[in-house]
């Protein structure tokens, strides 16, 4: 009889929600449950002033503050990437004179603070932006250091800048149609 | 929960959207899916968390959300003119995201049975279970809902 109105029938097919909406619900489920997930990328920034470091990533670089549980720690998120911040010997650095060791290892073989939990270094978390050109612009105005010009790399454009700690922040965007291209005939 | 919810929530969100046809309604449905199913997996004897039983929830949800709209909103609309429509044979749908668009025109209750009997393609028997009425009440809301879907889809064919 109504037969017809079988053509209205809508299979589901996967649809990628905006991807701020996805990191914030699942960050409202770990709260929920108590659960973290294992795969989502966490890395750990050690800088000598954190109000700056805060105002810095939050300002300039679009991280919003998720939890400052002690005075030389909080807790930062962009999209899925989650980014500790702690002070070098404050409660909650890891690494630190102030973390105890788990285990009960020969003193001897603990590296010291000043070796693990120093502000630099050249290994850097690498944030994608939409438009590289215009955000390096704009941070170039608001007084960020940067290390870099914009410089070509393998499939995007990059710039290296430094926190106000001197950690490096590589930036990049995807150049458009590089894999058009590659995939051509 | 969390272990599949890089796989569900596509999936989920993929089944709210294009039911509800709004990117912000189709998000807090989808948190509010995600939520519940935390909540209901926590309890004792929770059934096992699945892509499948998660747009179960989803399904819920969106009825529900359909009911409280329909009880905010009684105005009369084309819908509830059906009272003694007919329940004649239809030709071919030819315009499908027409009549898609068409169904988000007709009241809440009978948007949410259309949806489950034919974009779900759920038995008239899960209908009624989902909607709470009795079968009976089902295949009456059916047999007006239906004739609405049409005659706003006629309307709009007519227009455009």
């Amino acid at each position: 009889m109504a037969d017809s109105l079988r053509a209205l029938r809508l299979p589901v097919v996967p649809v990628e929600p905006r991807q701020e909406f996805a990191a914030s619900l699942l960050r409202r489920l770990e709260h929920r449950t108590g659960q973290f997930t294992p795969g989502a990328a966490t890395a750990r920034y050690f800088v000598t002033d954190l109000d700056a470091a805060v105002s810095f990533y939050t300002q300039q670089l679009g991280f919003a503050e998720e939890l400052r549980a002690a005075p030389g720690f909080a807790m930062l998120y962009r999209g899925d990437l989650r980014l500790l911040l702690s002070v070098p010997g404050q409660p909650g650095a890891a690494g630190t004179a102030a973390g105890e060791p788990e285990a009960e290892e020969p003193a001897a073989r603990e590296p010291g603070a000043s070796e693990l939990s120093q502000p630099g270094g050249s290994n850097r978390i690498v944030l994608g932006v939409t438009d590289l050109t215009a955000t390096v612009r704009r941070l170039r105005a608001s007084g960020v250091r940067f290390r870099t010009g914009i410089t070509p790399g393998i499939a995007v454009r990059q710039a290296l800048l430094e926190d106000p700690s001197g950690n490096l922040v590589e930036l990049f965007e995807p150049v458009t149609g590089y894999h058009e291209r590659q995939g051509g005939t | 929960m969390l272990a599949i919810y890089r796989l569900a929530l596509p999936r989920v969100y993929g089944y709210l959207l294009p039911r509800c046809g709004d990117t912000a309604l189709a998000e807090d449905l989808t948190a509010e899916t995600f939520l519940a199913a935390v909540a209901a997996a926590s309890e004792p004897a929770a059934p096992e968390v699945s892509v499948g039983w998660l747009i179960g929830v989803a399904r819920h949800k969106l009825v529900d959300h359909w009911r409280r709209a329909g009880r905010e909103q009684r105005a009369p609309t084309a819908g509830d003119l059906g009272a003694e429509a007919v329940d004649d044979p239809w030709d071919e749908v030819v315009d499908t995201s027409a009549a898609h668009s068409a169904l988000a025109r007709l009241p809440g209750q009978q948007r949410a049975a259309l949806t489950l009997r034919y974009l779900d393609d759920l038995p008239v028997t899960e209908v009624a279970a989902h909607l709470g009425r009795s079968l009976h009440a089902t295949e009456t809301l059916l047999v007006r809902a239906r004739a609405a879907l049409r005659r706003v889809y006629q309307e709009e064919r007519d227009d455009g």
